[in-house]
């Protein structure tokens, strides 16, 4: 049983082919990587399975649902969180209420009752704080609650983010880039936060990455893109051995270059 | 575990004690005493009747400037159109009221028949306010930033021209152009007898919109519903990627922004005092440049800021007007017999909002309040650490299988 499973899918933007036939199953619980060059277009996978363009041709299926014929909020709603490569936290409000915004949908007293200040506004606002608190205490925010997010430092706007998206109780998560601009050390420990995420909310993760270290060290599978089409596809060990990939990372070479390059990523990574 | 609170919350504790009911009763009517007070006592507090017109003028504007704080400061979407859907509340009302007011058959502008009037006056206005607005908002929503601008700017000048440079004289046929001629042109509405609308908004009725407005624009502005509004405002991509649609909050907005300015129409056709007749000169451009202004200056998305935006901006209107009784402005007219002081009102009006955008760009308020709630001490909720540790050397094995709170509990 996939989580997701794309089938040809197709998007050009004028008469660029950004992604061209794409065709990968990602297996539930796993943590998937998706990897490629700059301009591979591995961004704009992500942007088609959260809605934000429509696929020319092919099909996006998620628990046996079409989800290219859906709104981003919809498909939203269904159980893909997402974040972003250029962090896109909502930056006036705070903290909480940033985390707050992913559960209006979840609200079940509307618009009148929040006119009337009834009970049931009360309870589900209360609610929603509850449990928006208890997320932001497991990434260690809850004490910036009160900040504005704008005011967080560079690493804690990304664990926001993802705090924000696992506010919508998701079933997968797509993260774009979460290591970027990260130290060994940070990228290490966010390695660790990718698999306990995983197992802590059984939930399949999806991960754009260019940081070879957490794209090697944590994903049980990996998909390899280079202008928009597919180049490779198996576990990270196939991957780094793969002289396709290494020729679309680092140009053609010789097989000596290439052995010593995959020797080279190999010590990076561990 | 006592539930925590932020923002709203300091309410949430308050209304969660012992006896919430009683408290808003007791509130309710000391408002509803004081608008009372207020319909009888205003000749006494304010005996100038210019002055008196002026303070429910400003009133109205307040109403125009939270409605417009709605669509422009919360969700950010620029309308500068707001102009056009008060017209369409002031036109709505004055038919309403003048034809109720007939068929009372009572002269007398009474207090007690006002009940009768106001409420059919206002439901009218606002609700064709709000399919107007479901109409432009729908189609135009999906425009963004200076498209969506120029759409509302043409909606609001094809209503008052429409309605300007309708036929009234001679032969009139079809039920729209008859319909038209009615509303008089640019002579302007006058009721059905062509003897004034009748002048029912009192201090009573205005006042009171006044107060119902901004509990409304408070409470949605600290309800999830403003909040997704907000987010709305700052990144509409990330909004939908939590599951909130943004047209239909857009539109939503908009559809309770075209209301409010319905109601603040109403209460302009029907101003005691005002001008008895609804002309669509009063709905120009201008007016909604000036809606605009009251938002801006008392700062984007604060309900604060739109209502001391909306006093401020009417009365530094007035005051400006004032200047041109005096001898030096006049002595200065009769040296420049073209000089037009109308123009020179504008030039002074742009020179104050110019001065004020450069001292203070985020307006009077930025986005705050008056009243600054304090977020609570929160309780804990989690144990510390849950999620692992950022470097190995921090990680503490313990956490990972440690107990776990949140949403595995439920």
């Amino acid at each position: 049983m996939s989580a997701l499973d794309l089938q040809g899918v197709t998007k050009t933007f004028g008469g660029l082919r950004a992604v061209g036939g794409v065709t990968f199953k990602v297996p539930e619980r796993s943590i998937f990587g998706l990897i490629g060059p700059n301009g591979a277009g591995k961004t704009t996978v992500f942007n088609l399975v959260t809605g934000v363009y429509k696929p020319d041709s092919g099909s996006i299926r998620f628990a046996g649902e079409e989800l290219s014929v859906l709104k981003p909020a919809q498909i939203a709603r269904r159980g893909v969180a997402r974040t972003f490569q250029n962090i896109r936290l909502f930056g006036q409000l705070t903290v909480l209420e940033n985390v707050l915004v992913a559960c209006e949908n979840r609200r079940r007293s509307g618009l009148l009752s929040a006119l009337l200040r009834s009970p049931s506004f009360f309870r589900d606002e209360a609610e929603m704080q509850r449990r928006a608190l208890e997320l932001l205490a497991i990434f260690d925010l809850d004490k910036l609650a009160d900040e504005t997010s704008t005011s967080l430092s560079y690493g804690n706007q990304r664990r926001l983010e993802i705090a924000r998206a696992m506010m919508l109780e998701p079933k997968i998560l797509l993260l774009d880039e979460p290591a970027a601009g990260m130290n060994y050390g940070e990228a290490e420990g966010l390695k660790k936060q990718i698999r306990w995420l995983r197992d802590r909310f059984d939930l399949t993760v999806i991960l754009v990455e260019h940081n070879m270290q957490v794209v090697m060290g944590v994903c049980e599978e990996i998909h390899v893109l280079d202008h928009g089409e597919t180049i490779a596809h198996g576990t990270p060990e196939e991957i780094r051995k793969n002289p396709k990939v290494l020729a679309a990372y680092l140009g053609e070479e010789t097989p000596d270059e290439a052995a010593s390059a995959a020797a080279a990523e190999e010590e990076a990574a561990t | 575990m006592s539930p925590s609170t932020l923002g709203d919350g300091a309410r949430t504790s308050r209304a969660a004690s012992p006896n919430p009911l009683l408290r808003r009763i007791l509130v309710t009517l000391a408002l509803l005493g004081a608008v009372v007070g207020l319909e009888f006592g205003f000749d006494t507090l304010v005996p100038d009747v210019a002055l008196q017109q002026l303070v429910l003028f400003a009133l109205v504007n307040v109403v125009v400037a939270l409605s417009l704080n709605v669509i422009n400061g919360m969700a950010g979407q620029f309308s500068i159109g707001h102009a056009g859907f008060v017209g369409i509340g002031a036109y709505t009302a004055a038919i309403v009221a003048g034809h109720i007011h007939k068929a009372l058959g009572v002269d007398d502008i009474l207090f007690s028949n006002s009940f009768i009037v106001m409420p059919a006056a206002i439901l009218a206005a606002g609700g064709v306010a709000a399919i107007f607005g479901l109409v432009v908002g729908l189609p135009s929503l999906r425009l963004r930033g200076d498209y969506l601008a120029i759409v509302t700017l043409g909606f609001a000048e094809i209503f008052r021209l429409v309605i300007a440079t309708a036929q009234t004289g001679g032969d009139v046929e079809g039920p729209i152009a008859k319909f038209l001629a009615y509303l008089g042109g640019q002579n302007g509405y006058a009721g059905p007898d062509r003897n004034g609308v009748p002048q029912y908004a009192g201090p009573f009725w205005i006042f009171g919109a006044a107060v119902v407005a901004v509990i409304i624009a408070w409470r949605l502005k600290f309800s999830g519903w403003g909040r997704a509004l907000r987010a709305l405002r700052e990144d509409e991509i990330a909004t939908a990627s939590v599951g909130v649609d943004p047209t239909r909050y857009k539109v939503t907005s908009f559809v309770i922004a075209a209301t409010g300015a319905g109601v603040a129409g109403a209460m302009l056709a029907s101003m005691r005092n005002g001008n008895p007749t609804v002309q669509p000169d009063q709905f120009t451009f201008a007016y909604s440049f000036d809606a605009i202004t009251m938002v801006i200056l008392g700062g984007s998305g604060s309900v604060s800021g739109a209502i001391v935006g909306g006093v401020f901006v009417t009365f530094t209107v007035k005051m400006i007007e004032q200047l041109q009784r005096f001898e030096s402005v006049q002595a200065l007219q009769a040296a420049y017999p073209s000089l037009d002081l109308n123009a020179l009102r504008m030039v002074v009006y742009a020179s104050v909002l110019i001065g004020l955008m450069i001292l203070r760009p985020e307006g009077i308020f930025g986005e705050r309040e008056i009243i600054r709630r304090k977020p609570r001490q929160r309780v804990s909720h989690a144990p510390p650490e849950p999620l692992p540790a950022r470097t190995e050397a921090e990680a503490n094995p313990e956490s990972e299988t440690g107990p776990l709170t949140g949403k595995a509990e439920k």
